[in-house]
């Protein structure tokens, strides 16, 4: 077996929903041991969100273990429940931290007191602790104790007021766009860096992301532009400062594309030669010589008309032919792919192996997201994937706290364990 | 005095608008960040809006966004001897990030197994729209293509409209970020055991999570989602879980949560400012006191379900539309949260610049730019012992001088 960067490394990941628990995925697929304290008296909700794995009869799959949402962000980690609303529950999750390098959690500090989760209290149970928290709002200020979650961080950080045509309203951008990469992936940055302090100094630390302070940091020049010019700047559809054309088109629908029959090719031309290019590749050399659109400025200054050209160009082509006609020229265009696409009919995805297949007890074989980082001397795969609730409370116990079977026996009829 | 936790590392970058962000983490983390610009500088440095519309590439504020505590560097990369001092810069480096098309370094001497032959050490960090391999890796590349081929387009919008793009470059913040950690993780690798690597970051790759749930829908149940507005998962309209217009913007209710108070809270809300209309009366409070978590997993599951009841969805939905009108933005927001209801303002830049939480919380920094001071948007993270600090982004070639004179004497060192 490879050795992996984070071997060695034990996470206690007191986190739920998207944010925390992708975050500890990665600590995990990269070689640590992930221990996700849950209760099914306080259900992370994407258990029993959608969507489910199926029964060969067409019936949806139930109970905790079967939600292809929870599921994808925890691959590989070890499952205990712990009930933190009692004392002894609070004592064992000390006993855990004791034996963990990171302390992980997206719950707010209103909750994370209550179960006496402060990291005064963790940094005397562990002075070399490194504890990362990522609520919402932060771990003080006025808000601090605001609810959030994707759906609400959407609008508050900006991104929906900055994404869409301006006849629409600021409906978002039909996810939970932040909870995925943004904040998952800044905090396994801030823990890796704080790792490699540690490795330095022997000093462990506390991480703080608020997640909309992480996001607004993504944010363009929105902000920035703002705090700088003055400028409320708002959303401007699929255009670009810096090319034109510059959007998605409508191609020829693919009956084939389940229940997602329109298709559309993106492009952007960047340059003048990208858009001569394009003119010659569509079979239009007189377009590549009209003054409107020769160049960049010129191009900007005729868009709406530059865009139903291109417009009739695509329309009734296949949008796989139009990119690939495209991009035999240089010119950077891609199909507006689905998730049917992505997992089926992309044959660079198949190629690169993306995407894991994992046997799960409960739904069967599935997928899930890789490792995105491919690191050639050592390369990260899900070693499990996820785990049923409670799946290894008993090993846990065991190995790596210490208790022996009689006592787990008291803490189980105690309700402590679950 | 704090030693930040990236002290000692130095990396040389050869990036534009993809590998930026990666290279600004690493830097504000401590890290000496080495820009490598060709004559004239890059994209982002020809990007508006620039700072007071002064179009030069010292002034473009996306540059400034993803490139702040860096040094910068102008070497040729098309003349033999910009080649030459390029690679001996980046052989001082413990890390190089690039994000050139495939190949495009490796032509030009400074590809990863050109440098690490001579220093095995050397993590070496690309990030491309595709990855080094594959039939698309060659494909030419740009945000836009990036959300396109990754699979978050198709997700948003509504129907009657193309697909949307995320704002902010999201394709390229996404493989920054995914390059950040891959570039930690092989570089506590390196300093454990002495040995370097390749970290290969495809942009499609990195917005693949992003997909949220549609990946695994259609694995687990042969389902495409497909764009839906403001309705995001939900295949009907609910009451209480979408953006509302308020008197001078907008707001974002999303009461159905599995976490905040329940609907009937939010019915309250408006009972105490006397616009509750008929939701006490028979058949609004019942469906009121059952618009929650159970009920959008059924939905979600059978759309079918919502039938019956969808005209008075529809006649909640408007009773809440006449209230959330009579407040702003931020009033429902510090009302709504107030009241423990998962509420969202629509933040606009204007209401992220003075957003009390983030002032009070001290979150924005500055820098000078000539004799002005900028304020400019703090860390993503804060880190107790090691600090993170944002530093002035460099002007176009600002340490050429510097970083060519060190390179002289450490010739005539060995």
């Amino acid at each position: 077996m490879t050795a992996l960067p984070l071997d060695g490394i034990r996470v206690a990941d007191f986190s739920w929903f998207g944010a925390g628990p992708i975050a500890g995925q990665t600590l995990c697929t990269f070689g640590a041991e992930v221990i996700r304290i849950e209760s099914e008296a306080k259900l992370d909700s994407l258990r029993v969100a959608h969507p489910f794995a199926m029964n060969p009869d067409g019936t949806f799959k139930s109970g905790y273990n079967v939600s292809g949402y929870f599921n994808n962000f925890n691959a590989g980690k070890l499952s205990m429940q712990l009930n933190l609303n009692t004392e002894k529950g609070q004592q064992l999750a000390y006993r855990l931290i004791e034996k963990s390098d990171i302390f992980l959690t997206n719950f707010t500090p209103r909750a994370l007191e209550k179960w006496n989760l402060r990291y005064d209290d963790l940094l005397r149970a562990n002075p070399s602790i490194i504890a990362a928290y990522a609520p919402m709002q932060g771990l003080e200020g006025p808000h601090r104790d605001f609810l959030g979650f994707g759906a609400v961080l959407t609008p508050v950080t900006g991104i929906s007021e900055m994404s869409g045509f301006p006849n629409q309203p600021p409906f978002g951008v039909g996810t939970n766009y932040p909870d995925y990469v943004i904040n998952p992936g800044h905090t396994v940055i801030a823990i890796l860096a704080a790792l490699r302090y540690r490795n330095r100094t022997g000093k462990g630390q506390l991480i703080e992301l608020a997640q909309v302070e992480s996001v607004v940091n993504t944010l363009g020049t929105a902000v920035a532009g703002y705090l700088a010019n003055g400028d409320n700047a708002t959303r401007n559809g699929n255009r670009s400062p810096i090319a034109a054309p510059h959007g998605a088109f409508r191609c020829a629908d693919d009956p084939e594309s389940s229940g997602s029959t329109d298709r559309w090719i993106a492009i952007a031309c960047q340059t003048d030669a990208h858009w001569q290019a394009m003119c010659h590749a569509i079979g239009d050399p007189v377009a590549a010589t009209d003054a409107r659109y020769a160049a960049f400025e010129a191009r900007k200054a005729n868009e709406d008309s530059l865009d139903a050209l291109v417009a009739a160009w695509v329309a009734g082509r296949r949008a796989e032919d139009v990119m690939a006609l495209l991009q035999s020229r240089g010119v950077p265009a891609g199909v507006v792919q689905n998730a049917q696409d992505i997992l089926d009919r992309d044959p660079h995805m198949r190629a690169r192996g993306y995407y894991e297949y994992l046997d799960h007890q409960e739904t069967g074989r599935a997928a899930y997201d890789g490792p995105v980082a491919r690191l050639s001397a050592t390369p990260a795969h899900h070693r499990a994937p996820a785990p049923l609730l409670g799946e290894h409370t008993m090993d846990v116990c065991e190995r790596i706290i210490g208790l022996t079977a009689d006592e787990i026996a008291d803490l189980l009829a105690e309700g402590v364990l679950l | 005095m704090a030693v930040p936790a990236l002290e000692g590392i130095r990396v040389i970058e050869f990036t534009d608008e993809l590998g930026s962000y990666c290279g600004r983490l690493l830097a504000d983390l401590g890290a000496e960040v080495i820009k490598v610009e060709p004559p004239g500088g890059g994209l982002e440095r020809h990007t508006p809006p620039y700072f007071h519309g002064d179009r030069t590439p010292d002034n473009a504020i996306g540059f400034w966004v993803h490139n702040t505590s860096k040094k910068s560097v102008v070497l040729d990369l098309e003349d033999a001897a910009g080649r030459t001092l390029a690679r001996q810069l980046a052989l001082t480096a413990d890390i190089v990030i690039e994000d050139c098309p495939v190949g495009w370094l490796a032509a030009r001497g400074l590809g990863y197994e050109e440098l690490r032959a001579e220093k095995p050490s050397l993590v070496y960090t690309s990030v491309t729209g595709f990855g080094q391999a594959g039939p698309h890796a060659g494909y030419a590349y740009s945000d836009i293509v990036g959300q396109a081929m990754g699979g978050v387009m198709t997700l948003a919008g509504d129907p009657a409209d193309p697909p949307n793009i995320i704002y902010g470059n999201q394709a390229n913040v996404s493989a920054s970020v995914d390059a950040a950690q891959g570039t930690l993780l092989a570089l506590l690798h390196a300093e454990k055991t002495g040995a370097g690597q390749h970290v290969d970051v495809s942009a499609q790759e990195s917005l693949s999570m992003s997909q949220e749930t549609a990946m695994q829908t259609w694995d687990l149940q042969k389902r495409n989602r497909v764009r839906s507005g403001g309705r995001g998962m939900i295949p009907v309209p609910l009451p209480g879980a979408g953006t509302y217009p308020t008197a001078d913007g907008y707001a974002v209710l999303f009461v159905i949560a599995p976490a905040g108070a329940d609907f009937p809270t939010l019915v309250d809300w408006l009972r105490d400012k006397g616009m509750a209309e008929d939701l006490d009366d028979e058949p609004y409070a019942s469906i009121c006191a059952d618009l929650n978590m159970a009920m959008l997993t059924r939905v979600v599951g059978d759309p079918a379900s919502a039938g019956p009841f969808l005209g008075h969805l529809s006649h909640i939905h408007d009773v809440l539309v006449r209230f959330m009108r009579t407040l702003t933005a931020r009033e429902a927001y510090e009302e709504g949260q107030r009241r423990r209801l998962l509420v969202g303002i629509v933040s606009k830049p204007r209401d992220l610049a003075e957003n009390a939480q983030l002032r009070a919380r001290d979150w924005f920094t500055h820098f000078d730019v000539g004799a002005e001071r900028v304020e400019f948007p703090g860390p993503p993270y804060r880190l107790s012992e090691s600090p993170v600090t944002i530093g002035r982004p460099p002007r176009l070639g600002e340490h050429t001088g510097e970083l060519l004179a060190s390179l002289r004497r450490r010739e005539v060192a060995s």
